[in-house]
């Protein structure tokens, strides 16, 4: 298990995004060099590197997988401002010997942006095939495939504005029938006088238009990334933030008859925790499939974990260095400043984590 | 020095700043101005179009200043003129010199910087002229060969040389004093190069293009690519910032309006970016200083930027990215902090004094990540709910056994307090529970029981409805035997006891002891066995109808239960449908029968119980409901769904749980089943779901096309038979040329299959088909 291995990603400059598919056996990597790779485990668990292009003519800022009933299917952003939907031939390649049997090819690329274009994501599988994109101008666009076997026509449906610039978005997966198609974006606008950064958008069957329900005021700070919680059976939502801390919001549909007619469900926004345990900028946040664990990564090159042990009782769980030179899990370290103030009982099971090789990226630095 | 900007009339397509960086001179179409530059504004100075005699002279396309006499500047005309104008003359003298000699438009003119009088100038003719200006023609021609010259620039380290671009993608180098030759051409980009510059310090020429690129070439010797910088839009011009060796100004063509600095070392993304005009910049030029620089814009304006008003979009980008999945590995990919690329480096050049290192701008373009992939020694989680969906037993048997089974199970995962969870369902649920609670009053409990006497007394008429719920389920599953799991035509829970109950004797023993000390409302079960086994279908009906009517006389006449069913199945024979096969009918029937059941119970009870009339139903749903809810809110909505799914029709007690609920927790089992690749569990809990919208998950993108294995023409009709061929024997398996019955499996490239056994097995020792077509299929 220790055996090093060492794989060089060969991006020639930092690495913004990756991406496990849906089943955690593929990757996909995007970089400032404008190339996207994708890569497999082979037998021994090695990640081989299976495709390479170049996707953008800009640093490409984050790539997803579509759900796999789609095919394999990737979309990625560019600072080019433009989105771009690819997909994975197999097969019947011109020169197969050349580049392997599979290759990537672009589907469409939706250039309806007028600035860089931050983040892109897939909607809930059972919307179909949606892509949400956001701009740094703070424009957010909904796009449809309406032939989910033609991935080449995509129809800009909505397009709403939001009045700072947007830097992240994400989905509400729930798959319930009584919450609406949600969505929440981030800012990472640094005046904090501008108030909230992170709003909160449902789109209204009714009216067949996204409206902005909620924006969360209590946070002001630039926000970097944004994700909600996979639900598969809560009756409220999970929204993780990475701003200068780690935020975990609650949000809680509350009925009322007004909410029934507009379709539209009204929330109650809590802040169920809040860690400072990077002490510096908070770059992602990522769930685990359940919802039960959250990972962060902030400027102290640490993947921290934090799980939950009961209603609004979060704690760290685990610490992973980004150098792979020094890992600890902890245990007893409680810098937790849990909203309900409740005390936190010992985790009966930490996950210890151990590094299983290194995919450095030796850049050759250009020297004279 | 600050951001600040003057309105013009029209769009400006040039500046040129003069010796001192003091005053600047715009041109454009129709703007000609010469601006002083203050601390806070523009003043104007000259508006050289005010004279009364305005021509195409007067349109520029580009502007130059003479660096050694600050009175003189020079103009290239969109009519192919070349104008000098002297600042210290007045009205129409102030045009000094007007050159009539390029036949279509002129694209640059630029001052020597060291020799007085001297300018050159490039045309849309692909010619270049070089003149004195004191003179009233051109002194040289060259002649470039190509179709336009888009940019000319002397050199600033060779006194005699000047390089040109042009349309064709090549870069000339000219030595004024050879006119009849280039001493250097090289193709440059794939496209038109619009604009060039030479480094202040280095041999360096930039050079930028339509195709999207900005290329730094080194001309010592030979020229050589030393950076490319790729950008998203065509590269009007260029210009190298003062005293900052790798920084490059650019302003694009077009689509981008922003003002981009780059360092060449990294040239992926902008080391700075100016966002402020609203129409693509036409012009760079810096003051002298690397923090202040003039720009023009097609949107009219002239602007002077200072570096502090940057923005900095590498510093807004996320130099991380991380994505855990679903076995709990981690993949974190983040930048390599700068220390450690300066101590890299330190090992290869000795020593950097570390206070220019610390210098954000010298570590911009050591950009560099490293990624680290982590996998948990304790992955408890997931290989838990992977292991426990595949051992939860979710129908077919009685709901006490699976309770117990799945009770067990979880125990097995270390899941003790989900466990205790199914037993509570059980106790609440179970089949033995009611029976015992019917006990309770006629005969002794035996140990294992002993503990269900201590739920209260109400739940006597509780018991006596869900028994009458319990047998509807339990008719029910006789009319849909599709929906138990092992499928036969005349499958009950009474033949699933058998089994189960032998599978326990063996598996189980404890289970096996709690089964013998069942009272005896079990042994009744047990005299119907033998019959079922001998009976077949009949049994399934008298059985039925002789518990329910069990339940209708109550407890106190239990005892001669046995003999009615032994009666009542001979009557039945005889009436082919029972009652019982319209569970949707007999429902409000047993629903009717419950409330006289507990009639019965409470009126015999008033004789032995004093206070039954005080007893008030206890309802344990909303108990059940909250640990599920629980269980869900924990993230754990496996435990939700399949109690739900062993729950069957009992979970019509759980009145406070609504629909959108349940449908919510099994949409999200199924889904994570979905993760795990369990398609079978999927589709077993989507098979036993009750909630349309589950139950036509597996409706749905059902339809299969087919293709005729010999003419590809798709099958129109039911089966294999092909309307072209009019045969259907392309069908037949490729490997034993038999025919197909069940499980067909084929290639979707070339139509062609057979028995999946057999293309298994030829696939895994060949590529291609084995009908010999020639395709390499594709199973996945």
């Amino acid at each position: 298990m220790f055996e090093a291995q060492e794989i060089n990603a060969e991006h020639k400059d930092l690495i913004h995004d990756v991406a496990y598919d849906y089943y955690g056996e593929r990757m996909a990597t995007c970089s400032s060099d404008q190339y996207v790779k994708v890569w497999d485990q082979n037998s021994e668990g090695k990640w081989i590197l299976t495709s390479s292009w170049k996707a953008h003519s800009g640093s490409v800022w984050k790539v997803t997988w579509a759900h796999p009933e789609f095919g394999q299917v990737l979309a990625t952003c560019s600072f080019d401002r433009t989105a771009a939907v690819w997909e994975e031939l197999v097969g019947e390649t011109p020169c197969p010997a050349e580049r392997g049997n599979r290759h990537w090819v672009r589907r469409t690329n939706l250039v309806d942006s007028r600035t860089s274009v931050t983040d892109v994501k897939f909607g809930p599988k059972t919307q179909g095939l949606q892509l949400a994109t956001c701009s740094a101008d703070g424009v957010i666009r909904i796009y449809e495939a309406p032939d989910v076997m033609n991935l080449s026509q995509w129809t800009l449906q909505h397009e709403v504005q939001c009045k700072l610039s947007c830097s992240c978005l994400s989905w509400n997966p729930s798959l319930s029938k009584n919450h609406p198609l949600m969505l929440a974006v981030g800012s990472d606008d640094t005046n904090p006088a501008n108030g909230g950064k992170v709003f909160i958008y449902e789109y209204s069957d009714n009216i067949r238009r996204w409206m902005k329900t909620e924006t969360i005021n209590s946070i002001t700070d630039p926000v970097h990334d944004i994700s909600f919680s996979p639900n598969l059976g809560r009756s409220f939502h999970l929204l993780a933030v990475a701003t200068k801390d780690v935020r975990i919001i609650s949000l809680t549909p509350i009925p009322d008859n007004a909410s029934l007619q507009s379709g539209l469900s009204k929330l109650e926004i809590q802040t169920s925790a809040q860690f400072d345990d990077h002490g510096c900028t908070v770059w992602r946040v990522c769930w685990n499939i359940t919802g039960t664990i959250l990972a962060s990564s902030g400027d102290d090159g640490c993947v921290r974990m934090f799980k939950m042990n009961y209603i609004n009782s979060w704690k760290p769980v685990a610490v992973l260095k980004g150098d792979g030179s020094h890992i600890s899990s902890e245990t007893q370290r409680s810098s937790i400043s849990s909203a309900a103030g409740l005390p936190t009982p010992p985790v009966s099971q930490t996950a210890r984590y151990i590094k299983l090789g290194t995919i450095a990226q030796s850049r050759e630095v250009p020297w004279h | 020095m600050g951001t600040f900007s003057v309105i013009q009339e029209g769009p400006v397509n040039a500046l040129a700043l003069n010796r001192d960086n003091t005053q600047v001179a715009i041109g454009g179409r129709n703007v000609f101005k010469v601006y002083s530059i203050e601390e806070d504004k523009f003043k104007e100075i000259y508006n050289l179009r005010s004279s009364k005699h305005l021509n195409l002279s007067f349109s520029c396309n580009d502007i130059s200043w003479s660096l050694i006499d600050d009175n003189y500047l020079a103009t290239a005309a969109t009519n192919g003129h070349v104008c000098v104008w002297n600042l210290t003359k007045m009205g129409k003298a102030m045009q000094e010199q007007d050159y009539q000699e390029h036949k279509r438009t002129v694209n640059k003119v630029n001052f020597h910087s060291s020799e007085p009088n001297r300018l050159i100038s490039g045309s849309q003719d692909g010619t270049m002229k070089y003149f004195d200006i004191r003179g009233k023609t051109s002194v040289a021609t060259f002649v470039s060969n190509t179709e336009s010259v888009r940019d000319v620039q002397f050199s600033p380290h060779m006194p005699h040389m000047f390089a040109a671009v042009s349309e064709n993608g090549s870069v000339q180098l000219w030595d004024v004093r050879r006119p009849d030759k280039c001493q250097q051409q090289f193709t440059a980009h794939s496209g038109p190069v619009f604009a060039c510059d030479w480094h202040p310090e280095m041999t360096w020429l930039a050079t930028a293009s339509r195709d999207k690129t900005i290329k730094v070439w080194d001309l010592t010797s030979k020229p050589t690519l030393e950076y490319t910088i790729h950008t998203i839009a065509s590269i009007g011009h260029v210009k190298w910032r003062p005293q900052r060796k790798y920084h490059i100004a650019s302003c694009a063509l077009v689509v981008d309006c922003s003002i981009n600095i780059w360092d060449v070392r990294r040239p992926f993304i902008p080391f700075a970016a100016f966002n402020e005009h609203k129409d693509v910049a036409t012009g760079v030029a810096w003051r002298g200083d690397p923090q202040v620089f003039l720009s023009t814009s097609r949107d009219c304006t002239l602007l002077q930027h200072a570096f502090r008003d940057a923005s900095r979009p590498a510093s807004k980008a996320n130099p991380q990215g991380m994505s855990l999945n679903n076995t709990g590995e981690v993949l974190y990919a983040c930048r390599v902090p700068a220390n450690t690329n300066l101590s890299k480096m330190s090992g290869l050049i000795r020593k950097y004094s570390t206070s220019t290192m610390n210098n954000s701008s010298d570590q911009f373009h050591l950009a560099s990540s490293v990624m680290h992939h982590f996998q948990t020694t304790l992955s408890q989680e997931p290989k838990c709910f992977y292991s426990l969906a595949l051992n939860y037993v979710l129908s077919g048997r009685s709901l006490t056994e699976m309770c117990e089974h799945n009770a067990t199970v979880a125990k097995e995962h270390g899941k003790s307090y989900i466990a205790t969870v199914w037993r509570i369902v059980k106790t609440m649920y179970g089949e033995e529970y009611i029976q015992n609670s019917f006990n309770s009053h006629g005969c002794k409990n035996n140990e294992d029981t002993v503990s269900h006497t201590n739920i209260p007394a109400g739940n006597l008429a509780l018991a006596s409805l869900d028994h009458s719920t319990d047998n509807e389920r339990q008719s029910r599953g006789g009319d849909t035997p599709a929906a138990q799991c092992s499928g036969g035509d005349d499958e009950t829970e009474t033949e699933d006891q058998v089994d189960h109950g032998l599978l326990y004797n063996n598996g189980f023993t404890s289970y096996s002891n709690f089964r013998l000390g069942l009272p005896r409302g079990d042994f009744y079960f047990g005299d119907n066995e033998l019959d079922i086994e001998l009976d077949g279908l009949n049994t399934v009906a008298d059985f039925k109808s002789s518990f329910r009517n069990s339940q209708q006389l109550g407890e106190q006449q239990d005892w001669t239960l046995p003999n009615e069913a032994f009666n009542i199945r001979h009557e039945i024979q005889n009436h082919s449908p029972p009652p019982e096969q319209f569970p949707n009918q007999n429902s409000p029937d047993i629903n009717d029968d419950a409330p006289i059941a507990v009639e019965d119970s409470a009126a015999q009870g008033v004789l032995t119980v004093s206070n039954i009339p005080e007893r008030c139903v206890w309802d344990p749903s909303s108990i059940v409901i909250s640990a599920l809810k629980y269980h869900a809110m924990l993230g754990d909505v496996q435990t939700a769904a399949c109690m739900l799914l062993v729950m069957g029709d009992q979970r019509r007690l759980l009145t406070g749980l609504d629909e959108a609920t349940q449908e919510h927790w099994l949409l999200g089992y199924i889904e994570l089943l979905g993760r795990y690749r369990l398609w079978n569990i999927a589709a077993q809990v989507i098979k036993l779901s009750w909630l349309p919208n589950v139950t036509q998950l597996n409706q749905q993108s059902t339809r299969i096309n087919t293709n005729c294995g010999k003419c590809s023409k798709p099958l129109q009709r039911a089966g294999w038979l092909c309307d072209r061929c009019h045969t259907s024997e392309y069908a037949l398996c490729s490997v034993c040329h038999q025919v197909v019955k069940g499980l067909y499996a084929w290639c979707q490239g070339c139509s062609h299959g057979g028995h999946l056994a057999h293309m298994m097995k030829w696939m895994s020792l060949n590529k291609t088909c084995p009908t010999g077509c020639g395709h390499s299929c594709e199973y996945s």
